[in-house]
């Protein structure tokens, strides 16, 4: 995808502080690249593993996770647990060779809308560093085989 | 796309007498009434081919119970990929056990372009000799042990295990950085896409390095690639061994003298060695070789041996918890203290069923790979 501006991110939201920021972001007026897609989502336990792969799998180039700061969470979810999940799919991006910067964990407090767009701003320079060869993105469309499928 | 009328005579489904004995043996019918092995064929049958698209046929955990008790030898386990297929194609949706991972990996793995970093597990007292055209196939236990931490399986263990085996042995062997998953459980969803994709992607990389011969320790990569490949793959012309049939030999040549270790264990048949691939000696002759070891066979054991409860990643629920906690309690009956697999799978659904019971309701038995446990006899000979 380098003959594109901006790389295509995607950002798990939580519904609270994560979103706020957001919102926040927009009031102030903020710029940040329209390759910037946002999925809301209550809270970010809710967010698992098999979620953040298939974003990349869908074509993602970068995955935010933006949520609440450490122990301030709307729902009080301990906050290891998208931590852990965070390592999980790190270490499996690490090793499926995806570059794991490419993933980050962006626990922000609430209404802090520039931070938000400085976070997004370096993960995409974190995401323009990595080798061309590597920046492709992972699955396109794939080609439709016409094999005869023996079960 | 499938032809019914190519399926029918594969799966010899017509042969169907309607006598019900694959539901009689079916673990899954044990437990799910829904669930009728024999009513899925004959339903289909009915109805000129189009099977039922409902969740009854992702029950099907594969375990070829009702293959082996077929007097006709009926392959019900064929059969249901091809209405998986079927109703993958309608655009069904299904319910993927952990979130989608395991599918989601090998999805990304079928892209051309990836380069793996995947020998990061890969210990520094092991001997690799690239030049060889033998290789060992890993298969992915690798991503398992991060994908299940929270389990505490170690099931890159054996494949350490295996590998210092045929170090020990002398035999010249080499890994495959971007080796791709075998594909076995899209193949078994339905996914026949997905699976030749990384078919091909796998022949590539083997004729890349000029492979002639693959040992794996993963019986589920074992059946894909001895049987599944060359179906699927042109120009197939790769011998693929267990890492049981390379050991056992060498026992019997004295080239290999495993260690003693007090302790009794049971032997878990995996479903696709055993049933599948018909492996029931080799395992236990490996076992056997250790000074000291007592085996104790289970109720149900080699043909008859229980699956682990599940297939590929989809569909788990309280129907697979029960065939678990079967074939631990039948494991805990036998007064082992250890219980022998060769599968990752099974280690780690078992493991699984462990974990997630309270303490007391299921038995907690010790959970190891055979060829880490082989490995480590030989070292503590080495010790002594």
């Amino acid at each position: 995808m380098t003959d594109k501006l901006y790389p295509e991110i995607l950002v798990f939201a939580c519904n609270w502080a994560g979103w706020s920021c957001v919102e926040a972001a927009t009031n102030l007026g903020l710029h940040y690249p329209a390759s910037v897609k946002i999925v809301k989502v209550n809270c970010l336990s809710r967010i698992h593993m098999g979620l953040i792969l298939k974003a990349f799998d869908f074509g993602a180039e970068g995955v935010m996770l933006l949520g609440c700061e450490q122990g301030s969470c709307h729902f009080d979810t301990p906050g290891e647990y998208i931590i852990n999940e965070y390592r999980k799919a790190q270490d499996i991006l690490e090793m499926l060779g995806v570059w794991k910067d490419r993933l980050v964990l962006t626990q922000l407090p609430a209404f802090d809308g520039r931070q938000f767009v400085g976070q997004i701003a370096k993960l995409m320079e974190e995401i323009k560093r990595i080798p061309s060869s590597k920046r492709s993105k992972i699955i396109g469309p794939r080609p439709v085989q016409d094999i005869e499928v023996y079960i | 796309m499938f032809d019914l009328q190519g399926v029918t005579n594969d799966t010899r489904i017509r042969l169907c007498l309607d006598c019900g004995k694959c539901t009689v043996v079916c673990p899954v019918a044990r437990y799910d009434p829904d669930f009728n092995p024999r009513l899925i064929v004959q339903e289909t049958l009915r109805q000129n081919g189009r099977g039922p698209a409902d969740e009854r046929i992702w029950s099907c955990i594969n375990c070829s119970m009702c293959v082996e008790r077929c007097n006709y030898n009926v392959k019900f386990t064929d059969f249901i990929r091809y209405l998986r297929y079927e109703a993958l194609a309608e655009g069904i949706e299904i319910k993927y056990s952990h979130g989608g991972v395991p599918q989601a990996i090998m999805h990304m793995m079928a892209h051309k372009e990836i380069k793996q970093n995947r020998l990061s597990w890969l210990p520094e007292d092991i001997n690799i000799s690239k030049q060889s055209d033998t290789a060992f196939f890993v298969g992915c236990a690798p991503y398992f042990d991060v994908l299940f931490n929270e389990l505490g399986v170690k099931t890159a263990e054996g494949s350490k295990g295996a590998l210092r085996l045929l170090n020990y042995a002398q035999i010249p062997f080499t890994l495959l950085a971007n080796e791709r998953c075998c594909g076995r459980d899209l193949l078994l969803m339905g996914d026949a896409e997905g699976f030749l994709a990384l078919a091909q992607a796998n022949m590539q990389e083997f004729s890349r390095r000029g492979i002639k011969n693959i040992i794996t320790n993963c019986p589920e990569c074992y059946y894909t690639l001895k049987v599944d490949y060359p179906r699927f793959v042109e120009n197939w012309d790769i011998k693929v061994a267990h890492m049981t049939e390379v050991v056992v030999p060498l026992i019997e040549n004295s080239q290999l003298i495993l260690g003693g270790l007090k302790r009794k264990v049971t032997y878990h048949d995996s479903c696709t060695l055993g049933r599948y691939s018909r492996i029931f000696d080799q395992p236990r002759r490996i076992l056997a070789s250790m000074d000291g070891l007592e085996i104790v066979e289970m109720a149900d054991n080699r043909e008859k041996a229980l699956c682990c409860g599940a297939s590929p990643w989809v569909h788990c629920g309280v129907v697979n918890k029960q065939i678990q906690r079967e074939r631990l309690d039948q494991a805990g009956a036998t007064g082992a203290d250890i219980l022998v697999t060769v599968c990752p799978k099974c280690q780690i659904h078992l493991k699984c069923a462990q974990e997630t019971a309270e303490k007391n309701d299921v038995c907690q038995i010790e959970i190891q790979d055979i060829f880490q446990m082989a490995a480590q006899s030989l070292l503590s000979q080495e010790e002594s």
